[in-house]
């Protein structure tokens, strides 16, 4: 307290200023507390939604109860509901807690944890059923195998979920930490769900890291990653990296040996508004600094600028890497699609064909008419090519 | 590539609402947003509000639980959006559904206590929330949340905001919808008691106190 202590009018005003707004001569005992209470404070931690919100029901309950029959008509659904709940126990098979499929998992150090249950250096592989989370602590790590999908290690501090694990789809969500991927199963088979994108294996080896705010940061050492959220994707070949933010979804993906000066304008790019100085800045400083192996980050730029900007990245881009035949400026410049997945296909980073399959089979129960697109759009490409 | 996807999406683009560029401004249009669908402005809501719904949860529910909690608020806030008519009273409705769930949790909880040892542990693990304080002070730091804990709804949910989740009285007022005045007097008379709570704890035991 630094107030004279002849004057305890001005000293409580200026304790109660420090109490509403922290303005005031700071309240050492209210310090103190703050201090003590810190660490009860919320860690900044992304939201984590499904795919899909049930919506609640709309409250038409309160008209029902004022129907008359309603009384009698609740009552004779109760004694169905009760018969039938009754029936489902009788006949159900006897539950088995560690039936279905499940993940290996292996103690690599420390003590990693199952739930609560602390997976034993010596007990053998573990297993990590759907629905099941496994928690590493700082001094922890562990590995997750299936034989037909690959081996993903777990880095200290992580958490994460196994979500689905069948034929078709193998999914995980991590929540936070790091995890390094080797994958054997077919391009868009794995997928990692993360607070800020979705990560989609394309064949390859990577490592993807959440940080406790939700955003991440992805690095592929082999093949290539898809990062997609609400409709934003991003590529990342061997070689390159590509951050995330929750709500914004992947950024700009860039190669981990470009210059520093177009590193950090891709950082001010994807962080800065649309129509600012900065992104202005950021973008000519982009432009200027590419280099033709740095057509990775021109190529996303096209779609995530405005016209005008896209008319100087379009003029940079074909310079640095000739547009293929059946790619024409005013085509990319109205952002058609086959053109953009033509020009990506001549870069030799991957075949969009994988991608464009990904996204039309993620649906959760695709519809023949979206087979019948897939394999229209698939083979124009080919047609093109 | 986003464009690519804007072309096969019937919702193009980024948030209608661009919160980056708002920062203080009124959540009104965000709510609209997120009623339309709009993850990403609900997403803004989110990061707006959790601080709010972590502070509320906290003055009701395990410290270990709080954060699982507020994730359910706002899935339920999200399921139910679409039903709130008067979008300037989202932070109140919010405000609601989180002491909901709080006294939900309490509900869920009481008949199912049956002691597991091993989880037993790892909640007591939990409880202690970082390796910052020394354990006599994790110790302290929990007799203190305990102490506001026992004081009357208002004054632990303002008391918790301000000191735990370090939001100001008029962010308080601007994040749960009360005037400036309810939490200033909240503020004041839950810190008056929480010293005399504290202050009775700090004293040696006296046959007075018996």
């Amino acid at each position: 307290m630094t107030t004279n202590p002849t004057d305890p009018e001005k000293e409580k005003m200026m304790t109660e200023n420090y109490l509403w707004d922290a303005s005031g001569a700071p309240d050492p005992e209210i310090q103190r507390l703050e201090l003590l209470l810190a660490d009860f404070r919320q860690v900044d931690r992304a939201l984590v939604l499904p795919a899909k919100i049930p919506t609640a029901p709309r409250r038409f309950h309160g008209l029902l109860l004022r129907m008359p029959w309603f009384p009698r008509l609740a009552a004779a659904a109760a004694i169905v509901l009760a018969l039938g709940v009754t029936l489902f126990f009788s006949l159900r098979p006897k539950f088995a807690p560690d039936a279905g499929p499940a993940w290996d998992v292996a103690n690599l150090e420390g003590a990693p944890k199952i739930g609560t249950k602390t997976i034993a250096v010596n007990q053998g592989p573990a297993k990590l059923h759907v629905g099941q989370t496994i928690v590493t602590n700082a001094d922890s790590r562990a590995s997750l195998s299936q034989s037909d999908l690959g081996e993903i290690r777990i880095d200290p501090n992580s958490r994460l979920r196994l979500v689905q694990t069948d034929a078709n789809r193998k999914r995980i969500q991590l929540d936070a930490g790091t995890i390094h991927a080797a994958i054997w199963a077919p391009p868009g088979t794995f997928v990692v769900d993360t607070p800020s994108a979705v990560a989609i294996d394309l064949g390859c080896a990577y490592t993807l890291q959440v940080a406790p705010d939700g955003s991440g940061t992805l690095r592929t050492t082999l093949g290539w990653v898809g990062f997609h959220l609400n409709g934003r994707d991003s590529f990342i070949p061997a070689g390159a990296m590509c951050s995330t933010r929750p709500a914004l979804g992947p950024g700009i993906p860039y190669f981990e040996d470009a210059t520093p000066a177009f590193r950090q304008a891709i950082a001010q790019f994807d962080s800065s508004p649309q129509d600012s100085p900065a992104r202005s800045a950021a973008l000519t400083m982009i432009l200027s600094e590419a280099r033709a192996h740095d057509a990775l980050s021109l190529w996303h730029l096209l779609s995530r600028t405005t016209a005008p900007e896209r008319a100087q990245v379009y003029a940079r881009f074909a310079a640095l890497v000739p547009p293929p035949k059946g790619v024409t400026r005013s085509g990319i410049l109205n952002l058609d699609q086959s053109m953009l997945d033509l020009w990506w296909n001549s870069l030799g980073l991957g075949e969009i064909s994988t991608w464009r399959y990904w996204e039309q089979s993620a649906s959760p129960q695709p519809s023949s008419n979206s087979q019948q697109l897939l394999q229209k759009k698939q083979s124009s490409v080919q047609d093109q090519r | 590539m986003a464009a690519l996807s804007e072309l096969r999406s019937p919702r193009p683009g980024p948030p209608a609402v661009n919160p980056l560029h708002e920062p203080g401004g009124p959540d009104d249009a965000l709510v609209r947003a997120a009623q339309r669908g709009d993850r990403a402005a609900f997403g803004l809501l989110y990061a707006r509000y959790s601080r709010m719904v972590h502070g509320i949860l906290l003055s009701r529910v395990p410290y270990s639980d709080v954060d699982d909690l507020v994730q359910d608020v706002f899935l339920q806030a999200l399921r139910r959006l679409a039903d709130l008519r008067e979008v300037s009273r989202f932070p109140g409705w919010l405000v609601s559904i989180a002491r909901n769930r709080a006294n939900d949790f309490h509900r869920r909880v009481k008949p199912n206590e049956e002691f597991d040892e091993e989880s037993a542990s790892a909640q007591a693990e939990q409880r202690v929330p970082s390796t910052r304080h020394s354990s006599h002070s994790s110790a302290e730091a929990h007799a203190v949340l305990d102490a506001i804990r026992s004081l009357p709804d208002a004054y632990r949910e303002s008391l918790i905001l301000r000191l735990v989740e370090g939001m100001t009285g008029p962010e308080i007022a601007a994040r749960t919808g009360l005037t400036h005045g309810s939490v200033r007097v909240n503020l004041h008379r839950g810190m008056f008691q929480l010293r005399e709570i504290l202050g009775r704890k700090a004293s040696p035991p006296t046959g007075d106190a018996l």
